[in-house]
């Protein structure tokens, strides 16, 4: 009984190790949940619902049932082209007819003139009403038909939700109720509609119902999702998932670490009992079935105090993030949190400790009357290094969504874990050599921390992959913070000017020269179907991205261009030759990706009624994120010459040159205007959203470093105490014990910062250019606050919690 | 007060701790007189109160009640600090265990008091200390990798180095065999006679007993 309170106590670091771990994982993966949920509500207002299902042809009243007894609320909307007269001239206008559920998320904008302002509409437009867009700004105040009906435009449609999507097919706006629809006669048997019926609720909800629709789907349907909403949302996105990928897999190395250096000295202080009980005539066998029911035990301990100090982590977390995000953040009831939790406390327990235990069981009994250091044969190093490393590798796996991030972190940790106690140790070597002449202070710190006994390059290391974690953290964070804020200045285009007349192309670029408007040089647009690859029907291929279904019914963007666009880079082959008479397209990477396409396939296009074929010569990345116009597809001019097409022009307008905009849309009246700074605005939310999430995250690795800092300078506390005894015996006062403590934290929190720091910036850089695609700035700070950092967090802490050394009595060094 | 030829003088010395079953005396009415340059070997069996003594008459801890004198210094009402400066530069140990700073060479191990005290010449005078242990050849090694003997070795030119007036020293033998034990014994002997350094020697061992001035037996905390 005595013997189990005292492993209990010995126990005791490892447990909060573990039980810290657990929590990580636990409030963590709640909390993300949570946020990532958050972060595609806001893209799904994009959407004006968390789903869409989109055909030509009315849907099936089941559908609706079915999402509502899935507990969704559904919404529908009927859209066409129709014309309507103004003057008694025809205009083509996009007919919109929504119902009172609409929009399912995000809201509709109005202002009643373009100079107006714009405020929030708490519906829909009331029966008899309609809402025009900008192009239509001058009918506001006026009647007009729609078919057989008449209407009152009583408002401007300054935001609509979904005005996503084919931005570039937009004609100017007009939005109705769907009760009225049937009024207007518009409807008939062969009209070209497109029915949208929108569906949103929680997020297993949605899930549970897309796989019964994906079942059900009619031919002609699609289903439209965030995963294939718009291409700079999901780019936000996907590097944001990727980002707190990383930052909660660094927390949990921290964690691990801490578990690694508490089971290190657990085993260390097992030692002598073991030796004691192996005298007695106890085996090997027997000692180890022991410890294992022990770890059990503190698995199972560690795993319901984690678990319940993870949940009620999330609380305070959730209060301090529902003020910086705005809103309350949406519950996610899952299981998979605890049981990832569960999972991840049982293998770093069992992969860090276990091996360390063994090696304890195998203290020679003769330590019972001689203290011999018991020499670890080369298996059971590599039992111990090789189970960490398949614990952190399992881990990493089941909590990273990239497999290449996987990999990546885990050779980060392994050339922590192997190179850290190298470099560090000839560092100090280094130090040593530099300076014989006095061994009091500079060198007998240095010995103290060379020293194989104290194990302090050990604890030195672990502090220092700790320090790395947080460094790469903040690194890469503000890498990708920078990065996204140079994607999206202030001065980046906030209005498409769409459908401009070929004949009208060079008067515009005048008119926003002679008005002094920023605006990009005019492209060619045309809109293409993908019809066949390689002479095969796109239809009868077989994809295996599912993404690549909805590209297969897409209208694609296309140009030509004589020059690379800015912002693009060629992934393969090489770009297009200008001036050659041959046909040649230039295919974006990702769409080339879906579709499998590769340098050489035949292409064969459709744009208005014409057809043209040619072979994918390169494949280039797009910057989505910039706003500016952005092509799926570019083509030589050649090619382009015959075919239908509109010009396109991307212009920053600022609110004092709305009314140079108004005379512009009156001069040049097949122009539509596309706002898209409401998009930009929720793509900056989501970044700074995302921010306020990081810091969360480093929060969290700050807290988990501190325990890592606690547990190692706690395990190496038997050990100062009994050198503080001797120098105190040898008449050392107690300033001088203070420095030698003082200057070694600082020693060892400089070793650290520096090396921590290199290898921050090393890993930082890989990280941002290999895995989030973005440019890497060296910056001397991380050095700098690195080294700063690390030298007064490890000085205070050092020095507040070793206080208790620097009045150890001179006796404790005859007794010890 | 303490007469000028004694270099350690206790006082009806008694050190006492609080236990949950009540207060335990360690050592009980202890007095005792150390003269400048004599051998004093306390022998007693394990629990004895030897080593709580010993920690008393070098000033390590605190009497809990009694005057005890070290250099005509009474250091019951001295704070560790201030026993520390009493000690500085004039009291040596030997332990059991050695204590060497391990990751540091034999010389280094012997450099320390001397720059504690901040003695200029340190590194002549370990060198030459280390000489006189018979271990010139080894100033630059570590001490981890020295023998038991060779420890103990280092660890009494670290004492000797400072030239102490008293030298304490706690089972000396204790973790070595017969052999290299008496090897350190004649060490320590000789040295003490060449320096006419006081020494206070604790051991339970009777070939050690007999090489002292003057024996001191305890049992149960009494001087018998």
């Amino acid at each position: 009984m005595k013997l189990r309170r005292a492993t209990i106590h010995s126990y005791w670091l490892m447990f909060v190790a573990t039980v810290i771990t657990v929590a990580i994982v636990t409030s963590s993966q709640l909390i993300t949940d949570r946020i990532g949920l958050l972060l595609d509500r806001q893209a799904s207002e994009l959407l004006a619902a968390d789903m869409v299902v989109i055909s030509g042809r009315e849907f099936d009243a089941e559908y609706r049932e079915v999402a509502k007894q899935h507990g969704l609320r559904v919404s529908s909307s009927v859209s066409m082209r129709t014309a309507i007269f103004i003057d008694d001239n025809p205009r083509l206008v996009e007919l919109k007819a929504v119902d009172n559920a609409y929009p399912l998320r995000g809201r509709l904008e109005r202002a009643l003139g373009v100079t107006g302002e714009r405020t929030y509409a708490s519906g829909i437009p009331a029966s008899g009403e309609v809402w025009v867009g900008s192009k239509l700004a001058e009918l506001v105040g006026q009647s007009f038909s729609l078919g057989e009906a008449s209407f009152d435009a009583r408002w401007l449609l300054t935001f609509e939700p979904d005005r996503g999507g084919a931005i570039f097919n937009l004609a100017p706006r007009v939005l109705m109720n769907l009760e009225d629809l049937p009024a207007t006669g518009l409807v008939v048997p062969g009209s070209r509609v497109r029915h949208r019926m929108m569906f949103a609720g929680e997020l297993s909800d949605i899930n549970r119902f897309k796989i019964w629709l994906t079942i059900n789907l009619k031919a002609g349907e699609e289903i439209q999702d965030l995963e294939n909403a718009r291409p700079e949302m999901r780019r936000a996105l996907e590097r944001t998932r990727k980002f707190f990928a990383l930052a909660i897999v660094l927390t949990l190395v921290i964690a691990m670490a801490a578990i690694a250096i508490t089971a290190r000295y657990t085993a260390n202080r097992e030692a002598p009992k073991v030796a004691m009980l192996r005298a007695f005539g106890i085996s090997q066998r027997s000692l180890f079935r022991y410890y294992l029911r022990q770890l059990g035990g503190l698995w199972v301990a560690a795993t319901i105090a984690g678990i319940a100090l993870g949940w009620v982590t999330q609380f305070p977390l959730q209060w301090a993030l529902d003020g910086w995000f705005g809103k309350s953040l949406p519950q996610v009831y899952s299981l998979k949190p605890f049981l990832s939790a569960t999972l991840v406390g049982f293998l770093a327990l069992a992969g860090f400790s276990l091996p360390y235990l063994v090696n304890a069981t195998a203290t020679p009994p003769m330590q019972v009357l001689r203290t011999a250091v018991n020499r670890r044969s080369w298996l059971r190093g590599l039992l111990i290094s090789g189970s960490a490393i398949v614990a952190v590798f399992v881990v990493l796996v089941l909590l990273m969504q990239s497999s290449m991030l996987a990999v990546a972190t885990l050779a980060l940790v392994l050339v922590c874990a192997f190179v850290l106690p190298l470099v560090l140790g000839w560092m100090i070597r280094l130090l040593l050599f530099s300076s014989q002449r006095r061994f009091w202070l500079r060198q007998y710190l240095l010995s103290r921390l060379q020293a194989v006994s104290r194990g302090a390059i050990y604890v030195m290391s672990g502090f220092s992959l700790v320090l790395i974690a947080i460094l790469l953290i903040a690194v890469v964070k503000d890498e990708l913070l920078g990065s996204w804020h140079e994607q999206l200045p202030q001065d980046i285009p906030n209005y498409f000017l769409i459908n401009i007349r070929s004949d009208d192309i060079d008067a515009v670029g005048a008119y926003m020269q002679q008005h002094r408007i920023e605006s990009s040089k005019p492209y060619a647009l045309a809109r293409a179907r993908l019809t066949q690859i390689n002479s095969v029907d796109i239809g009868a291929i077989d994809f295996v991205d599912p993404r690549a279904e909805h590209l297969v019914k897409h209208t694609f963007n296309m140009t030509h261009a004589r020059e690379l666009p800015d912002d693009n880079e060629i992934v393969a082959g090489e770009w297009l030759d200008a001036d050659s008479p041959r046909a040649q397209v230039s295919v974006e990477q990702g769409m080339a990706e879906r579709l499998e396409l590769e340098i050489g396939d035949q292409l064969t296009l459709t744009v208005g009624s014409k057809t043209l074929r040619a072979p994918v010569t390169s494949i280039r990345s797009v910057l989505w994120e910039n706003f500016k116009p952005n092509f799926y597809l570019i083509t030589n001019p050649e090619l382009l010459a015959d075919m239908p097409q509109t010009g396109l022009m991307s212009a920053y307008i600022e609110d004092r040159s709305r009314l140079d905009l108004k005379r512009l849309l009156k001069r040049f009246p097949s122009i539509t205007l596309l706002d898209i700074s409401e998009i930009m605005a929720r793509v900056r939310a989501i970044v700074d959203k995302a921010s306020v999430a990081l810091q969360f995250f480093f929060i969290f690795a700050l807290v988990s470093a501190m325990i890592v800092l606690l547990a190692a300078i706690q395990t190496g506390r038997q050990e100062r105490e009994i050198e503080s005894s001797l120098l105190r015996a040898l008449s050392a006062h107690t300033s001088q014990l203070y420095r030698v403590h003082v200057l070694e934290f600082t020693l060892m929190g400089g070793l650290i910062g520096f090396f921590s720091a290199s290898f921050a910036t090393l890993a930082g850089w890989v990280i941002s250019v290999y895995f989030f695609n973005i440019e890497f700035h060296f910056s001397l700070a991380v050095w700098a606050y690195g080294m700063l950092s690390s030298c007064l967090v490890l000085t205070i802490a050092g020095t507040l919690v070793s206080r208790r050394v620097y009045n150890v009595s001179p006796m404790k060094i005859l007794r010890s | 007060m303490a007469e000028d030829n004694l270099c350690i003088a206790l006082n009806q010395v008694g050190k006492f701790v609080d236990t949950p079953d009540g207060k335990l005396d360690i050592l009980n009415n202890i007095s005792l007189d150390v003269k400048y340059q004599e051998a004093v070997v306390i022998k007693g069996a394990s629990g004895s109160g030897k080593t709580t003594l010993l920690g008393l008459m070098a000033g390590l801890d605190q009497a809990s009640s009694g005057d005890v004198f070290l250099f005509g210094e009474n250091l019951a009402r001295r704070n560790e600090e201030q026993r520390a400066s009493v000690r500085a530069g004039r009291v040596g140990f030997v332990f059991q265990s050695f204590h060497l700073v391990q990751g540091a060479n034999a010389l280094q191990n012997v450099m320390l008091p001397l720059e504690l005290s901040g003695i200029d010449n340190a590194p002549q005078l370990a060198i030459e200390s280390l000489r006189q242990v018979g271990l010139e050849k080894k100033v630059n090694t570590l001490v981890e990798h020295l023998s038991g003997g060779e420890q103990q070795r280092v660890a009494i030119a670290r004492a000797f180095a400072i030239k102490p007036q008293v030298l304490f020293a706690d089972e000396p033998t204790g973790n070595l065999d017969a052999g290299t034990g008496r090897q350190i014994a004649d060490l320590m002997f000789h040295l003490r006679d060449q320096s006419g350094t006081t020494l206070v020697l604790v051991t339970h061992e009777s070939e050690l007993l007999e090489r002292g001035d003057r024996q001191i037996l305890i049992e149960s905390g009494r001087l018998l």
